[in-house]
């Protein structure tokens, strides 16, 4: 692994007695899009969650550009460009897009006394991003989020992580709940962001959307990594669920 | 949704409602009484609305982020008590008394909205228990009775509430502060960063936090205005009736909420407009006003008031529903 984005070494975590992470290393490369896979419970969640700040691992490291990490919160998360993008896409259904977008890092004209938001910047900036997520459709970065459609609201989100040069961004499920159509222009956007220079985790039940975008699948099993390096061009769907599930592979 | 003339984006401001209201209150009230738009019954209208609309300005803020404060009438009823009674017992000035009286009125917002955020107490309890806190404090204070307010005369009476005439009518500089503060508060609600924090915390307080806004500072502040708003109005109505008496402002927590609602504003945070709380203001003192005026029996008013009431929740919620329906 010579250029490594993140690494994450001898992550642990419990929950009471139960082990939800055991002695867990990965690491994602820049421009590279890693599926995270493993059944109910494995602890792709846990991992995540480590990982973006929400919860604490009880020992292990996390390291960006080679240079350890301590990740406390979110906003530390964010800080270090490490983006979540959650199934619910974590937006504010009543402000606009552009407002979304911008939210906690609001561009500021004039006095600073008057703390006035720079609307003009936030919506051309709002224009400019829908269409490079690949948004064809002409919707007024004015609108409010309630008005879009889950595939809209992942792409909003998927926008924002990329404005803020996010190096790395985590979808979780960002495919659960959306039609055939919004799956497709969801996997869309995870490829023009890696095109753009972004790494990704792509965490999803769905094994068939996984294979679609991703470049290595790493599988979890009972907390435990069980596979790191799968190469979805040199396999099969039905050799990873074996992996999965932990029924022995036979090689095909 | 994404329609482009004028009429159709003004038939789906969410202030329509009640702006409508407003209009049809005042044909009403026009054609039935002669005496409705009379110059004097309007400068009785300017006297008390802009008091009890600076109250609902800090409220609608503090309610777009998520929370409420039950103890505005109450603080609207001490902060005069607390400035009387240090004017009045000769240990401080009026200015001195004023500048106490609302150094005290903003650690009450604080101790709200410390209580709120940090212990993650609902804001319907802690207000709860501030409103009795506080109107007990200016019962004690005063033993029940009302401070002499006559006495006085300050420069700083006359710029709070002076009186002037412009025509035949009776204007207080109290309207003017309540003009400014809608500005300034329309203001920051629209058009600052401040402004998107707030609606921000109250519509979806997580993902807010997450993106790095500072939703726990936020409210605190937001408490604080409203509180600090409340002492102000309080103040206000003291000097313009001279009597500061402990239990004014009694029941005001429900009246303002009322209004702001009515000016659609979301109970739960997220949604609301300044310009839809200054007609909310207008529709139930205009309402107040009009009824009695009209010959309805002034004992009847709540019955209306409720009414209006309740069809304007109907009202904002079908609208919102039918908003969701195409999503």
């Amino acid at each position: 692994m010579t250029n490594e984005l993140v690494r994450m070494e001898h992550i642990n975590k419990y929950f009471g007695r139960v082990q939800a992470l055991n002695d867990v290393t990965l690491s994602v490369c820049h421009n590279e899009i890693v599926g995270l896979l493993g059944d109910n419970g494995a602890g792709k969640s846990t991992l995540i969650k480590v990982l973006s700040g929400a919860l604490r691992a009880d020992s292990g490291d996390i390291y960006m550009h080679g240079a350890k990490v301590d990740i406390r919160n979110t906003t530390d998360a964010i800080a270090q460009g490490i983006e979540t993008i959650y199934q619910d896409s974590a937006l504010v259904t009543q402000l606009s897009i552009a407002r979304n977008l911008f939210l906690g890092r609001e561009p500021v004209k004039g006095l600073r006394l008057l703390d006035r938001l720079d609307q003009d910047a936030m919506n051309e900036a709002a224009r400019k991003l829908l269409k490079q997520v690949g948004i064809k459709k002409e919707i007024p970065p004015t609108t409010p989020i309630s008005a879009l459609s889950g595939g809209e609201r992942q792409a909003v989100a998927i926008a924002r992580a990329m404005h803020f040069e996010s190096d790395l961004i985590i979808l979780d499920e960002p495919t659960n709940n959306l039609g055939v159509e919004e799956t497709q222009s969801v996997l869309h956007f995870v490829r023009n962001a890696r095109d753009s220079g972004h790494s990704c985790i792509f965490i999803a039940h769905n094994i068939y959307h996984v294979f679609q975008v991703v470049d290595r699948i790493i599988v979890l099993r009972r907390g435990k990594k069980v596979a790191d390096d799968i190469d979805p061009k040199q396999t099969t769907i039905e050799a990873v669920e074996h992996i999965i599930t932990g029924m022995t592979l036979t090689p095909s | 949704m994404r329609s482009t003339s004028f009429f159709q984006r003004f038939l789906s401001r969410p202030e329509f409602g009640p702006f409508v209201l407003l209009v049809g209150e005042i044909v009403v009230f026009t054609t039935r009484s002669p005496a409705f738009l009379s110059a004097g019954n309007i400068s009785n209208l300017l006297a008390f609305t802009p008091e009890l609309g600076m109250i609902t300005l800090g409220m609608t803020l503090l309610m777009i982020s998520g929370e409420f404060d039950l103890s505005v009438g109450s603080v609207f009823g001490f902060a005069p008590i607390v400035m009387w009674t240090f004017y009045n017992t000769h240990i401080a000035s009026l200015e001195v008394g004023f500048m106490i009286a609302m150094l005290l009125a903003a650690l009450v917002g604080f101790t709200n909205g410390w209580l709120v955020t940090l212990l993650k107490i609902p804001s319907f309890l802690v207000t709860l228990g501030m409103l009795l806190v506080v109107r007990g404090t200016a019962l004690y204070i005063t033993d029940g009775f009302p401070q002499r307010t006559w006495m006085a005369s300050s420069a700083l009476m006359k710029v709070i509430v002076g009186e002037f005439s412009v025509g035949a009518l009776r204007i207080y500089a109290s309207l003017l502060w309540f003009i400014l503060f809608t500005v300034i508060l329309g203001y920051v609600l629209t058009q600052s960063k401040a402004g998107n924090w707030i609606q921000a915390s109250g519509g979806n307080a997580e993902a807010a936090r997450a993106r790095g806004v500072h939703v726990t500072r936020t409210k605190i502040s937001l408490f604080i205005l409203t509180a600090l708003i409340s002492a102000y109005s309080g103040v206000t109505s003291s000097i313009r009736v001279s009597a500061a008496n402990p239990n004014s402002g009694t029941g005001y927590e429900l009246e303002v909420i009322a209004m702001v609602v009515i000016g659609g504003t979301a109970l739960n945070g997220g949604r609301g407009t300044i310009i839809g709380t200054v007609i909310g203001v207008l529709i139930l003192r205009i309402m107040r006003n009009g009824i009695v005026l009209v010959g309805v029996p002034g004992l009847a008013y709540n019955i209306f008031i409720g009414s209006i009431i309740l069809g304007m929740m109907a009202l904002h919620s079908w609208l919102e529903r039918r908003h969701h329906a195409g999503t």
